[in-house]
C-alpha cells in the first residue's frame, strides 16, 4: 500500500502500518484507525442495543448478571470460569437466573474482579437520565453529558462508594 | 521516576514492538520489521470451534511469547523472565528491576489498561507493554500502540498481570540480560523465513498456514449459526477488519510488516529475489485490505446474507491460492 493510499486522519486511535513510501522503500507510518474513523458510531448503536436487551431481559429475570456481563465482555463459559477460578458447571449454574441466589459472597467478588466492576454491580443497576436522554450505564464508558459516575474501589472488597458528580465542576 | 534514556516509541505490533524497544535500549539498533521476521511472527489459523472462544475467530501471528523465544534462539540475545503464582510477589519484583534503572517487558490482560478508549478494550491475555517507571502507586506504561507514554494505576497493572483464563499472564515480567558481541544477521533471517514458509505451508494440523486460510473461506458462511441475532453478526464480521488492521497487525495482518522485513533481508543477505517477493506480499497484502474494508462496508450495511458471505469467503481463499504460491516462492529462494 502506498503511504498517500493509507493515511487516516482520527487522533482518537492511533497506530501504525507499514506502507510504500515515495521512494520505493517500505517502512512505517502513524495513521489513525479507519475502521473507528468510520463505523465506531455503528459500533456503539449495536453496544448499547446490546446492553438495553440485556438490561431488559436482567430485569425481568431472564438472564442473571453473570450472563449479563459475561455476553458484553464477550466471554465463553469457559473462559469465564477459568477466570474466576471457578467450576464451569457452577458458572453454568449462575448464568441462569433460578440459582443465581446460590452464588457465594466470594464467588460474587470473583466475577466482578473478573468483568472488572465493583461487586455490587452484580446486584444493582444505575441509570442516569441525562439532558440529552443518554443514559449510563453499568460498564465504564466515556459517554458524553453532564453527569459522570465513578465508583473507585474501597479496602472492603464489598463495598463501593458510588459518586455521581456533574462533568467539569 | 522514568527510567533515564529510555526512550517511547510507537510500534504496529505489542511484542514485536515491545522486544524492539528493550534490544534498542540495550543498545542493539534492529528495526521492529526485522524482529518480527527473524521470530517468524507471521502465521495464519483459524478457530472454528474452540472452548475458549465464544465466535469463530482467526489469527495471523505465531503464538504469543514466541517473538521473543525466536529472536533469543536466532540472534543469541538473552532475556531475564519471571513468573509468579502469587500476585503479592509480582509487584515488588517488578518494583525491584524499576529501582535498577532496568525497563521490564510485561504481560497482561488488555481489558484492564484503563488508558485504552472503552471501545477498544478487550480480554486478550496476550498484550505486552513496557513499564518504564513508576511514580507512587502509578506506573509509567511505554505501550506501543499509544504515542505518548501513560500512566496506569498500579491495581489496574496488577489485574492485568494476574488475570485467569487462557494463556493467562501468570504475572510474566521479561528484561533484557546480554546481547552477544556478533550477531549473524543472515543466518537468523534465513532460519526465520525458513520456519515462517514452514508454518504456512507444511504444519501437518488443518486449521493452520494455507490450509486454515481455505478452511475460513469456506466457514465464513456458517457463522449466522453462532450469531444471537443481525447484530451480532455485523459485529463479528467487523471485527475480520479488527484483526486484520486494528489490532496491532501494521496492516493486512501483518503483510505490510512482513514485506517490510523482506525488504531489509533483501538488503542484508544479498539475495535480490527477497526484494522482488517483498513487493509481491505489499500486493497480496492490498488484497487482505480490501476484505477488511469489504467487512466493515457489510457489517456496517447489515449485508450479511448467503451470497455476500460467499463472495467474503471467496475472497479469502483467493488469498489462501496467492499465498500458497508466495511462500513456496519464498522457500525456493532461500534454498
Amino acid at each position: 500500500m502506498k503511504e498517500s493510499e493509507g493515511f487516516v486522519d482520527y487522533p482518537d486511535q492511533q497506530m501504525i502500518i507499514y506502507v510504500e513510501k515515495d521512494d520505493g522503500k517500505f517502512g512505517p507510518m502513524q495513521t489513525g484507525s479507519f475502521l473507528s474513523a468510520n463505523y465506531l458510531d455503528d459500533y456503539f448503536f449495536k453496544r448499547r442495543n446490546l446492553e438495553l436487551e440485556l438490561r431488559e431481559q436482567l430485569t425481568r429475570n431472564q438472564i442473571s448478571p453473570v450472563k449479563y456481563f459475561m455476553v458484553l465482555e464477550e466471554l465463553s463459559v469457559s473462559e469465564l470460569a477459568s477466570r474466576a477460578g471457578i467450576r464451569k458447571s457452577r458458572v453454568k449454574k449462575h448464568l441462569d437466573p433460578k440459582h443465581f441466589g446460590s452464588v457465594s459472597l466470594n464467588e460474587l467478588r470473583r466475577y466482578a474482579n473478573v468483568f472488572n466492576v465493583p461487586a455490587a454491580n452484580l446486584l444493582q443497576v444505575i441509570l442516569i437520565q441525562q439532558d440529552d436522554g443518554v443514559e449510563a450505564s453499568l460498564m465504564k464508558e466515556d459517554r458524553p453529558g453532564s453527569i459522570t459516575v465513578k465508583q473507585p474501589s474501597t479496602a472492603n472488597p464489598f463495598v463501593v462508594v458510588t459518586k455521581i458528580d456533574a462533568k467539569n465542576r | 521516576m522514568i527510567i533515564p534514556d529510555y526512550t517511547h516509541k510507537m510500534a504496529a505490533h505489542c511484542e514485536s514492538g515491545t522486544i524492539t524497544s528493550l534490544l534498542n535500549h540495550g543498545g542493539l539498533a534492529i528495526t521492529e520489521p526485522l524482529v518480527f521476521g527473524i521470530a517468524s511472527g507471521i502465521f495464519f489459523g483459524y478457530f472454528h470451534k474452540m472452548k475458549s472462544f465464544p465466535f469463530p475467530t482467526f489469527i495471523v501471528r505465531n503464538r504469543p511469547g514466541q517473538i521473543r523465544t525466536n529472536i533469543e534462539k536466532r540472534l543469541g540475545v538473552r532475556f531475564k523472565t519471571q513468573d509468579f503464582r502469587d500476585p503479592r510477589k509480582g509487584e515488588p519484583a517488578l518494583d525491584q528491576l524499576l529501582a535498577q534503572g532496568i525497563p521490564a517487558g510485561a504481560q497482561v490482560d488488555f481489558f484492564y489498561m484503563d488508558y485504552v478508549p472503552s471501545w477498544e478494550r478487550v480480554h486478550i491475555n496476550v498484550h505486552f507493554l513496557v513499564v518504564a517507571g513508576k511514580e507512587e502507586s502509578r506506573y509509567i506504561i511505554s505501550d506501543s500502540y499509544f504515542p505518548d507514554m501513560v500512566s496506569l494505576d498500579a491495581s489496574s497493572l496488577e489485574k492485568g498481570r494476574f488475570a485467569g483464563g487462557m494463556m493467562s499472564p501468570k504475572g510474566f515480567i521479561f528484561h533484557l540480560d546480554k546481547i552477544p558481541a556478533g550477531i549473524d544477521y543472515q543466518k537468523a533471517i534465513l532460519k526465520g523465513i525458513q520456519k515462517a514458509c514452514f508454518n504456512m505451508l507444511k504444519l501437518p494440523v488443518p486449521f493452520v498456514g494455507i490450509t486454515g486460510m481455505r478452511m475460513f473461506g469456506a466457514k465464513v458462511t456458517e457463522w449466522p449459526k453462532f450469531a444471537r441475532d443481525n447484530e451480532h453478526l455485523s459485529h463479528e464480521i467487523m471485527k475480520i477488519n479488527i484483526l486484520l488492521e486494528d489490532q496491532g497487525t501494521g496492516g493486512a495482518g501483518f503483510r505490510f510488516i512482513y514485506a517490510t522485513f523482506l525488504q531489509e533481508a533483501a538488503g542484508i543477505t544479498g539475495n535480490p529475489r527477497l526484494k522482488e517477493l517483498s513487493a509481491e506480499l505489499m500486493e497480496i497484502g492490498d488484497g487482505w485490505r480490501e476484505i477488511s474494508l469489504f467487512s466493515a462496508r457489510i457489517g456496517k450495511n447489515r449485508d450479511l446474507g448467503q451470497e455476500t458471505l460467499k463472495k467474503l469467503g471467496n475472497m479469502i481463499t483467493e488469498r489462501a491460492v496467492v499465498e500458497e504460491r508466495f511462500f513456496k516462492s519464498l522457500s525456493a529462494a532461500i534454498k
